[in-house]
């Protein structure tokens, strides 16, 4: 981690069927405003310097554009229909997101608020990896089962990787080597070698308990010191933990119903769980491995972001 | 202007490199994977739904636009594996037209996988003019539970849920929602009482209890008001909790007639009222509002129960093709057949049991529409699977297809 803004702290959570962006005290986790947004808000991303918020909102076909300060709407860039999942590159005010209802990905130039390309990608396109050298872009297509490899620059699609079924989101382990993607329905997390675009591995879930079919992951986060993932299990309400190095799960915590978007804490002590079935997000302490509280948000939470 | 310019360079160049991305593909895409849609001409069970008053209440559609979807979502597989998907309608003049057809179009077009839109005669007698040939069979639209026991056939794959898993999953939520007690209403034709006998079986098999089974006749006669008016029908001394409803006329003038007209405030279930089915337009979980709207755009329509069978029908082919990198009969087969998991949008992943290849799969309880629940309920738990506690698991069945 280069820089660092010292932020406020506030933890953010996009809810989808309420339209909003629930604003949680990290230390009280009280709610500290209710942030209207436009319709079905999903993915987030601070800009650099965290003053920034940006929201895809599904229903409205825009990024709304959140003051970080003022919590409020100060703006707002069109997308393709049905934005979900996006990168920034803030360098060339550039914003790639997949358009999950138009099977395409949309190159932004967010300064004019201009679509300057729309590249066309298998069917419900969700999950957005961009390279750190911000010139290779992954997106995953759910329902094709392909993790494509796009030409940042233009847009050509380079590759199409398959992978298992339902491909969602991605993480990309500390030394760039490795591509981590999460596949719902084969209730697996799939390793694509970056340099080869091949499939290198595939880890398996099973908390104590839970049958094989209600392993559905979605979100997943790996540390900075690239060692451990997080991955959550959807419909088996749990969190794995995974030792990155052997691939091995080495624990599972208990969360809440559908546990869908993750984030980590910048001191990494503590995770967030969006819980999507069950309009809650659970805080769970990494150190002991458990599930401390569960606090209520808005309707089928998606996503969660942490200004620290 | 030297901006514009640019741009222009820009966009030609990115036009540029989409021919040529493009033409690779095609350059590389040197065959088709073609699926038949077999159907027969003037199919009874499509006839629109009619009033008394000869009104048209609704229409039924065939489920062939459900295949065109599924071989759209798969266009962008055609770069990876080199091969394009294509869906060809063979509509029979008659049920007995239909073998030939298909064979056909197995010598002629080399059309190995087919999606029927056919009655489970029509199936059966299809299954057997084609055993032993390289042909697999999709049973996208017959329920039949006969189909899938003495007469099954492992030339045919079910995507279409059986009676049993719809009435099991309608005895699942009963027992759920502790509405234990029911009354059957049973109608005259033959299909009422399968209806009403699957039903039953099921309440056995989950602990709902039959407080009553009486047979309904449509009509006005006083001589048979026993029969045909439905307070009396209702008006048993033993109480119940809910009413079940057998009823197959395709017009369900009876069915109609009952909710609300019950002597006790009891809710309607069956051919009217909550019903099970594959798939409502507006069950909003799972991806599939995408899937929905991706049929709407397409049909102008509601994507029905029958039009999600023929849809999971085209997608296992192409996600094994996919899985395969292949389009070889020979080789997708396998994989269609084997204990591999496929997406159907309906939350627990869908497979085929190896025992009677009928597909596994969740089953909404629905009304007209709202998703009431789907089925498994919770609680409803199974060794292996469980989608397996509904329809017939594996030591219900007489079917020996496989899986030991």
């Amino acid at each position: 981690m280069p820089l660092h803004a010292k932020g406020t702290g506030l933890v953010f959570v996009s809810n989808e069927r309420s339209n909003n962006i629930i604003v949680l005290d990290p230390g009280t986790l009280k709610l500290v405003k209710d942030l209207q947004t436009a319709g079905r808000p999903r993915d987030m991303h601070f800009n650099a310097d965290h003053t920034l918020l940006y929201v895809a909102c599904g229903d409205d076909d825009v990024i709304d554009v959140i003051d970080v300060a003022k919590l409020e709407v100060v703006g707002k860039l069109a997308t393709g229909r049905s934005p979900e999942a996006f990168a920034i590159d803030e360098a060339r005010q550039r914003l790639y997101v997949s358009n999950e209802e138009n099977s395409s990905l949309s190159i932004i130039d967010m300064t004019q608020n201009i679509t300057i390309k729309e590249v066309p990608t298998g069917a419900e396109p969700e999950g957005v990896l961009l390279s750190t050298d911000k010139t290779t872009l992954y997106v995953t297509s759910e329902v094709d089962d392909l993790v494509h490899v796009i030409k940042a620059e233009d847009g050509f699609v380079s590759d199409s990787i398959v992978t298992g079924t339902r491909p969602r989101r991605f993480a990309a382990t500390a030394d760039g080597k490795e591509l981590w993607v999460s596949t719902e329905l084969s209730g697996e997390v799939w390793i694509i070698d970056r340099a080869t675009d091949a499939v290198t591995d595939h880890i398996s879930f099973l908390p104590p308990g839970m049958r094989k079919t209600d392993v559905t992951p979605v979100g997943l986060v790996i540390t900075a010191d690239g060692k451990t993932a997080y991955v959550t299990l959807g419909h088996a309400n749990h969190i794995a933990v995974v030792d990155v190095a052997t691939r091995k799960v080495t624990g599972y915590v208990l969360v809440g119903d559908r546990a869908w978007g993750i984030a980590l804490s910048h001191d990494e002590k503590t995770l967030y769980v969006a819980n999507g079935l069950g309009d809650d997000m659970t805080v769970v302490d990494v150190a002991s491995r458990k599930a401390t509280e569960s606090v209520p948000v808005g309707r089928t939470p998606y996503a969660i972001v942490i200004d620290d | 202007m030297g901006q514009l310019f640019g741009m222009a360079v820009w966009l030609a160049l990115s036009f540029l490199c989409c021919l040529v991305s493009m033409r690779a593909a095609t350059a590389q895409t040197t065959d088709t994977l073609t699926i038949g849609y077999v159907e027969i001409a003037g199919d009874p069970r499509y006839a629109p739904v009619r009033g008394a008053e000869r009104m048209i209440l609704a229409t039924r559609d065939r489920p062939f636009p459900a295949v065109e979807v599924a071989v759209d979502e798969a266009k962008p597989l055609s770069p990876v594996i080199h091969r394009e998907f294509a869906v060809v309608r063979i509509t029979a003049k008659t049920a007995d037209d239909v073998a030939q057809a298909v064979l056909a179009a197995l010598q002629e077009q080399h059309i190995h996988l087919f999606v029927l839109d056919l009655p489970g005669e029509a199936v059966k007698m299809l299954s057997q003019a084609v055993h032993g040939k390289d042909v697999l069979l999709f049973n996208a639209t017959a329920p039949d539970d006969w189909l899938r026991r003495e007469a099954c056939s492992a030339d045919v794959v079910h995507t279409a849920p059986s009676l049993a898993m719809t009435t099991d999953a309608l005895a699942q939520y009963l027992v759920f929602r502790k509405w234990r007690d029911v009354l059957v209403l049973q109608g005259p034709r033959p299909g009422d009482a399968v209806q009403a006998d699957a039903f039953v079986r099921s309440a056995g098999k989950f602990g709902a209890r039959i407080a009553g089974r009486v047979p309904f006749k449509l009509g006005n006669d006083p001589r048979e008001r026993e029969q045909n008016d439905i307070g009396l029908l209702t008006a048993t001394s033993r109480d119940y909790d809910v009413v079940f409803v057998a009823d197959t006329d395709p017009d369900l003038e009876f069915a109609r007639s009952v909710p609300y007209r019950t002597t006790r405030p009891r809710p309607v279930i069956g051919s009217v009222g909550l019903m099970a089915d594959a798939w409502l337009w507006t069950w909003d979980r799972y991806g599939a509002p995408q899937l929905i709207n991706r049929f709407l755009a397409k049909t102008g329509r509601h994507m029905t129960g029958l039009d999600w069978s023929a849809w999971m029908a085209t997608k296992l082919v192409t996600t094994a093709a996919l899985r395969m990198r292949s389009g070889d009969f020979g080789k997708l087969a396998p994989q269609i057949l084997s204990d591999a998991s496929y997406d159907g949008v309906k939350g627990l992943a869908v497979s085929i049991r190896p025992w009677d290849h009928q597909l596994r799969q969740a089953i909404l309880l629905a009304t007209g529409d709202a998703v009431v629940a789907s089925a498994p309920l919770p609680g409803f738990l199974h060794a292996t699977n469980e989608l397996d506690t509904l329809g017939d698991d594996q030591p219900e069945t007489p079917c020996r297809l496989g899986g030991g």
